[in-house]
């Protein structure tokens, strides 16, 4: 139920705002669930060229080795993902899982959420096999090679960007109501308290 | 060669289509991305793990949209700000949503707290970004543009700029004000949007007074419909009722009392409206009534006290021909004077005005002074015996 406030009313009943239809806005939620699994899409950091960086850098030896944990990370975006939404959405699934394990040891409570608001529930089997996987791979890359193949996905989020605002003091005080125990109007209180019936 | 402002700026770039190179404007609907912010919904009032997950994961889109939002170049940022609609209907539905302090107190999950937290931040720093034309020596836009772009995308309007000073008054009143001085500053027409809105401020109260079932000065001269003629009265109506009214009296004070406090300058348009004789005459019948509403139900919310508030002017000399007109005009209220002059003193602003003007009218504020004293008189209570919060 809409709180009673003033500016509602300035709101609904004054020609100085824009009347903005919310009904729409109903499923905003599914809406942006596909906007990010369309950005997502367009990630800098695709499937290919982490297979690629395994490639280049790894001798064939190692490559069997990781190439079975890429093939276990794929097959965890594919019942993460669903597989009816096509090879694309998997293979960019499997990179978001990718980047989401990688530095983590174990799938904590913010990779569960980060995984949750992307594609909605999921086996957990599934996410703790990917982060099993990422981990192994991770193990035999020195850090800042990762880093670097990392950094293709946060150029697109603007993660080196400043923020605007970044260094302001912010306080979180706000106006209230001035408390006391008596209204401040009170001024047949004591006279009401004198009344007595005890006869 | 020195920047061009924002709005004269040119950009030119590969067209996605046709891979030929194009002109345009840097404000263009086209370099707008393509986010759909979703909209605002307060913490739930109760612990529902449900609900609480909703909150959590509506809040943490709108938190990372916003610092993705912040974190974009000036011109990107503008373009989003102008052309988004999805931006600007989340922006809304935090000002209207948005938990105020005197609102029912919810027992919240810590991370709630600190996503909210962090939402309250970032659509303040949203709000000031958008209130700034000159955000750098090399990023600004003309300001007469300026003003028309807040103005006709409806950027800020009354209602958004009332509840920024109620949610954000308080601790950041400094940036406030001038987040606001320059809003008004820059456009003018928000001075006639303020003129034309205070009727319906008034009429808040009218409809107060009416659901209690009181008269009121200026309400609408209407016949009354006989079924409407059942009294409902503060002291009978269902107790949802009187609890809805009393914090939405709270929520018109408070609001009120946090604009004035940060934009003081708006007082000239208050006055237009005899604004001052009209919450004297409202509180006069409203407070007392209310008062004993709450008591007879013996209603132990201490959330639900009643704020006053004044009208402050911080060049006090042009004023006061006003204040003693203001004065005389509510001599007649003698429960809103005894109150009033318990929280601000009367006797304390005449000797303030006596300071400031050698020509003050003795005789005027003699009898003002002395229609305070005579609103005191036969009232248990004496002046100065508030118990007030020693916080």
């Amino acid at each position: 139920m809409a709180l009673p406030r003033l500016t509602g009313a300035l709101r609904s009943f004054s020609n100085v705002t824009k009347h903005e239809d919310y009904s729409e806005e109903l499923a905003d939620l599914t809406t942006k669930r596909s906007k990010l699994h369309a950005q997502l899409l367009k990630s800098d950091l695709t499937w290919k060229k982490i297979i690629k960086f395994v490639d280049d850098n790894l001798d064939k030896k190692e490559y069997q080795t990781v190439n079975g944990d890429l093939k276990t990370i794929l097959q965890a975006a594919k019942q993460i993902v669903g597989a009816e939404n096509g090879q694309e959405a998997i293979e960019s699934g499997a990179v978001f899982l990718f980047k989401t394990f990688h530095g983590k040891e174990c799938v904590g409570h913010d990779e569960t959420k980060v995984i949750k608001q992307m594609f909605g529930p999921f086996p957990s089997s599934s996410a703790t096999a990917a982060c099993n996987a990422t981990s192994r791979i991770a193990s035999h890359f020195p850090e800042e090679q990762l880093r670097a193949l990392m950094q293709l996905a946060e150029e697109q989020n603007g993660g080196n960007r400043v923020l605007f605002g970044k260094n302001i003091v912010f306080s979180f005080d706000m106006h209230d109501l001035d408390h006391s125990e008596e209204l401040p109007v009170n001024g047949e209180t004591d006279m009401q308290k004198n009344i007595s019936l005890d006869y | 060669m020195p920047a061009l402002p924002l709005d004269e700026l040119q950009l030119t770039e590969r067209d996605p289509k046709t891979g030929k190179l194009r002109t345009l404007p840097a404000l263009h609907p086209e370099i707008k991305a393509d986010r759909s912010f979703v909209l605002y919904k307060p913490p739930p009032a109760i612990r529902d793990p449900a609900l609480v997950e909703e909150f959590l994961e509506r809040a943490k889109f709108i938190a990372d949209d916003l610092n993705w939002l912040l974190a974009l170049p000036h011109d990107k940022f503008w373009c989003q700000v102008i052309f988004d609609e999805t931006l600007q209907k989340c922006l809304d539905s935090y000002l209207r949503s948005a938990p105020r302090k005197f609102d029912v107190l919810w027992d919240c999950h810590p991370e709630v707290h600190e996503l909210q937290k962090c939402l309250h931040r970032s659509v303040f720093l949203t709000f000031l970004r958008m209130s700034t034309h000159k955000e750098s020596k090399d990023h600004f836009i003309t300001p007469s543009v300026f003003g028309k772009i807040i103005y006709n995308n409806f950027l800020f309007d009354i209602p958004k700029i009332l509840d920024l000073c109620v949610l954000f008054g308080k601790g950041n009143g400094l940036l406030l004000q001038k987040m606001i001085g320059n809003i008004f500053t820059q456009q003018p027409s928000y001075f006639s949007d303020l003129d034309e809105t205070l009727p319906t401020v008034l009429q808040v109260f009218n409809n107060i007074l009416h659901k209690c079932g009181l008269q009121c000065e200026g309400a609408s001269a209407e016949p009354q419909k006989l079924e409407e003629k059942i009294s409902v009265t503060a002291g009978n109506m269902p107790l949802q009722e009187l609890k809805d009214i009393v914090l939405y009296l709270c929520d018109t004070c408070t609001t009120l009392w946090a604009f004035l406090d940060v934009f003081p300058l708006a007082c000239q348009t208050f006055q237009k409206h005899e604004f001052c004789y009209r919450l004297a005459s409202f509180y006069e019948l409203a407070i007392p009534e209310l008062e004993s509403a709450i008591k007879k139900r013996h209603y132990e919310d201490n959330s639900v006290h009643c704020a006053v508030f004044s009208c402050s002017c911080e060049n006090i000399q042009p004023f006061i021909e006003e204040f003693l007109q203001i004065f005389t005009s509510v001599l007649q209220e003698r429960r809103f004077l005894r109150d009033y002059d318990e929280l601000f003193p009367v006797e304390d602003d005449v000797s303030l005005l006596q300071q400031a003007s050698s020509a003050l009218d003795e005789t005027r504020t003699a009898y003002i002074l002395q229609a305070v004293e005579s609103a005191w008189e036969g009232v248990d209570r004496r002046k100065g015996q508030a118990v007030k919060d020693p916080a």
